[in-house]
């Protein structure tokens, strides 16, 4: 840290002319490359700007927003709001609790540790019972895998498509794709605990689920609690955005709100989604203080033996009070025929449809997928820098120690310039890609061209704020140096904080990226293009064969999207040893 | 109950290259027996240790536990073998955040079902908790019965693994360098507390140590490695002259062979 790295372009620069001139020619096909992968990409999502410019989308705009003031604020929609928000509330910690049910079983046969390789196994006979063992292990691991590539969004719409419209879809969806990320980090964490006590445990005859519950468990436990904390963080999110789909809750009425052009409604049910996601932070920030401080001292007195007592019948009386709300309800699972309805969608699902016109005609989805990320990234990039610029308080603000001061007026317009940028990335990041969608659909109508300005306005949030917390983070002393021979503001930019930083922004960049392929995927679902808009017809269609295959052809898009981006991460790490959070 | 190796190979992968740790070792250990193991680091002492309680496999040869060969038992065949074994390590002992109760009380795990050690986890069994209270007694710790592993000293530590040894109640204790990372005078005193806890109910003890006054001092027989192979086994008294001289003299040789072990496997802290 705090050495600014030296990067393999400044030590080729300084050896001899014909390598300079590769380089050169190098740089020049990068150029052409992107430039022909531009052209590609801009057909394929139909893009036109001329049509953001267009009368039709200012009015479609002004009617937007001029529809959002006031928002409904009467007593009987506040009650809607109140209940879809309880809705989507109990669904999160439903789905949570069911993901932990699954995801826990399944992270620890995924362990390797546990099951495949390391000291645990180094000693046991390389029988049947083994290579069963290991190959169950092997296999939760792919199945955990695949459940994670598949998006929340589309295991939602498989279940509405299941079991029907309403909250219990919602539900089932998130417990099924956050089991597979819970099973998945689980499993990491018991694999990244240290082996040395284990071996020592096991040498006692303990059997290997002693060894987990007395060695690895107790080893792990923190880490899970944080990522479990996390991934409850995620799961209201989610649980707010599926209702778009048909899922319940918030998204649901949203949705609805939209349809409807009653845009006062939909700022209502936003505030509440906001409102509610800062909940949960406070929340979870206040539960992970208490598990730290639970963690220092584990000594039990009586008194607060009875407080624990109380806070259990609390947190189980909250439980059933969620599966109740999210759906749980006894009569759901005999009017709604589940079984049967479940057992006809999977048995449509066979055998893929592999039909030679119906793959070409994927393969322009998927063109068309790869555009809209892309693209939809580029938009990030460029409007996410501008505004990390003034959202970056070292650049804006002096030192209070520092030397020479900028006037009152000044001052005040440069605080004025900060806060307003940090408040529209906020904006941007906090709103989800989905929800732009439907913004965009209203001033430009269905198509990619909307998914890409919505992965656009949502990236430049998500990678505007990271830009300027990065930028922050910066090491001090170089960009004190350059204040103090005298340079401006946007001297120190290029000469103190770019070469710091550029490594640390490339990674976030990078990351954002393959997120952003993920989310491509399935913004058709509610209008946006791509490979989605394909699923959400086909569904409707009953074509349950050909969903299929296409959910295969994201599984597949995603693993190699993840293995490109590792690698690419990988030769980075080699010069820097910044990681990006999660 | 004998305990024995018989012409015993280990090799290790590493990458396509094969390291060989041991090289045909042949031992036998009778019951109540208390011998020390020298070697220079790298000799393949706790390779040895590994096979004797059935971590890793041998390449070739056999281990064999009252006649049995450990190579050919099943899974729950070696468990049972392991419970009548009791291993110290060198350093990493404990699982660090549990209690120094808690991880006295793993010495019994190998006695429990699983309902007993999950039931165990929330409420000791009161006949547990005793024998844990005693073993944490006989090694001067039971005050800290409370305290997390990671909070304890390291010779506090090294205490705690003695204690769920005892716990375990072994027929065989195995102490890989128990002392190494402990300075002179607390290893004097774990050594004596090991030989003392042994010899009271007729245990056999084979420790490992690089301080060699010590060990031929407290140990009526002597074992040392050298390359993976035995260079001498016999009476800690024949051990004096070129033979003491020639222990450590292969010290560094180690370098002949290669040396690319990984993190614990592979240390070259000594006490000298
Ligand atoms: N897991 C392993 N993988 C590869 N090689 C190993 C492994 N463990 C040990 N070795 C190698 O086997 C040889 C013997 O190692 P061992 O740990 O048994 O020596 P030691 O006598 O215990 O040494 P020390 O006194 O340093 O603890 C060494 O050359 C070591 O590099
Ligand atoms: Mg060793």
């Amino acid at each position: 840290m705090g050495v600014v790295p030296t990067t393999t372009s400044s030590a080729s620069v300084s050896s001899s002319a014909p390598s300079q001139r590769s380089l050169t020619l190098r740089k020049s096909l990068t150029a052409l490359g992107f430039a022909v992968v531009m052209a590609i990409c801009w057909r394929a999502a139909e893009v036109h700007p001329v049509e953001l410019f267009s009368a039709d989308t200012a009015a479609g705009l002004w009617k937007f927003l001029s529809g959002l003031f006031p928002p409904d604020l009467s007593a009987s929609f506040l009650r809607t709001v109140l209940k879809a928000t309880g809705q989507t509330l109990a669904t999160a910690v439903a789905a949570t609790i069911l993901s932990i049910v699954m995801g826990l079983p399944l992270g620890i046969l995924a362990s390797a540790t546990l099951w495949r390789r390391g000291i645990l196994v180094e000693g046991a006979r390389r029988g049947p019972g083994f290579f069963i063992l290991s190959g169950l292990s092997s296999l939760t691991r792919a199945l955990l895998g695949f459940i994670r590539a598949v998006p929340d969004i589309l295991w939602a719409i498989l279940f509405v498509t299941m079991v029907g419209l309403g909250s219990l879809a919602g539900t089932l969806a998130l417990a099924v794709a956050y089991s597979g990320l819970v099973g998945r980090v689980y499993s990491d964490v018991f694999d990244t605990t240290d082996p040395r006590p284990l071996e020592a445990l096991q040498s006692t005859g303990a059997s290997r689920l002693q060894v987990f519950m007395r060695g690895v468990w107790p080893q792990a436990l923190p880490n899970l609690i944080g990522y479990t904390l996390y991934s409850f963080e995620c799961c209201v999110r989610a649980a707010s955005v599926l209702g778009l789909v048909g899922a319940g809750g918030i998204g649901y009425e949203i949705g609805i709100s939209m349809r409807l052009f009653e845009y006062g409604q939909g700022l209502t049910l936003i505030l509440a989604f906001i409102g509610l996601l800062v909940l949960i932070d406070v929340a979870s920030r206040r539960l992970r203080a208490l598990s730290n401080r639970g963690a220092a001292k584990p000594r039990v007195g009586r008194r607060s033996q009875l407080r624990w007592i109380l806070l259990t019948l609390a947190v189980v009386a909250g439980a059933g009070a969620s599966f109740y709300f999210s759906g749980f309800t006894p009569e759901v699972f005999e009017e709604n025929n589940v079984l049967k309805h479940a057992t006809h969608f999977i048995g449509g699902m066979f055998p893929l449809e592999m039909g030679l016109g119906f793959i070409s005609k994927l393969s322009g989805l998927l063109l068309q997928t790869f555009a809209i990320a892309f693209l939809g990234t580029l938009i990030g990039v460029c409007f996410g820098s501008v505004i990390a610029l003034p959202a970056t308080a070292s650049l804006i603000f002096l030192e209070p120690d520092s030397t020479g001061h900028h006037g009152i007026a000044e001052r005040s317009l440069r605080w004025l310039g900060f806060w307003v940028a940090r408040l529209i990335l906020n904006l941007l990041r906090a709103i989800p890609e989905l929800l732009w969608v439907l913004v965009c659909i209203l001033a430009i109508g269905i198509g990619p061209f909307a998914g890409t300005i919505a992965i656009g306005l949502h990236t430049a949030g998500a990678l505007g704020k990271l830009y300027a917390e990065a930028m922050e983070e910066v090491p001090r002393r170089p960009i004190e140096a350059l204040y103090a021979v005298g340079a401006r503001p946007l001297q120190v930019f290029f000469r103190g904080i770019w070469p710091q930083a550029k490594p640390i922004l490339r990674n976030y960049t990078l990351l954002r990226w393959e997120s952003n392929l993920r989310v491509s995927t399935i913004l058709g679902l509610v209008g946006g293009g791509g490979l989605g808009q394909a699923i959400y017809n086909n569904i409707q269609l009953g074509f349950y064969d050909r969903v299929a295959t296409m959910i295969l052809l994201i599984y597949a898009l995603v693993v190699a999207s993840d293995w490109f981006g590792h690698r690419l991460r990988a030769s980075d790490m080699k010069n820097y040893m910044t990681l990006p959070p999660a | 109950m004998t305990y024995s190796v018989e012409s015993v190979t280990k090799f290790y992968r590493q990458g396509h290259a094969r390291v060989r740790a041991l090289n045909g070792i042949n031992l036998k250990f009778a019951p109540g027996e208390h011998v020390a193991l020298l070697g220079h680091s790298g000799a393949g002492k706790s390779t040895l240790f590994r096979l004797l309680n059935a971590t890793i496999r041998p390449s070739g040869g056999a281990v064999l536990f009252e006649g049995c060969d450990v190579g050919g038992m099943s899974g729950a065949e070696v468990r049972g073998m392991r419970r009548r074994i009791g291993t110290i390590y060198q350093q990493h002992n404990l699982v660090p955040s549990l209690t120094a109760l808690e991880n006295t009380l793993c010495g019994g795990l190998g006695r429990w079902s699983l309902a007993h050690t999950i039931r165990g986890i929330f409420r000791p069994h009161k006949s547990d908790m005793e024998k844990a209270l005693n073993a944490l007694e006989s090694v001067g710790l039971a005050d800290k019965r409370q305290a997390r592993a990671d909070e304890l000293s390291g010779g506090q530590q090294q205490r705690v693994a003695i204690a769920r040894a005892l716990m375990q109640d072994p027929e065989v204790i195995l102490a890989d360098e128990p002392v190494a990372s402990l300075d002179p005078g607390l290893a004097d005193e774990i050594i004596s507390l090991l030989t003392r806890l042994a010899a009271g109910s007729r245990r056999t003890l084979v420790i490992s140590l690089h301080t060699v006054g010590i060990a031929l001092e407290r140990f009526p027989r002597a074992v040392s490695l050298r390359l993976g192979s035995v260079e001498f086994d016999g009476p800690s008294s024949e051990v004096h002259g070129e033979r003491l001289r020639n222990l450590y003299a292969g010290g560094n040789l180690v370098s002949e062979q290669p040396t690319h072990g990984s993190g614990s496997h592979n240390n070259f802290k000594r006490i000298s």
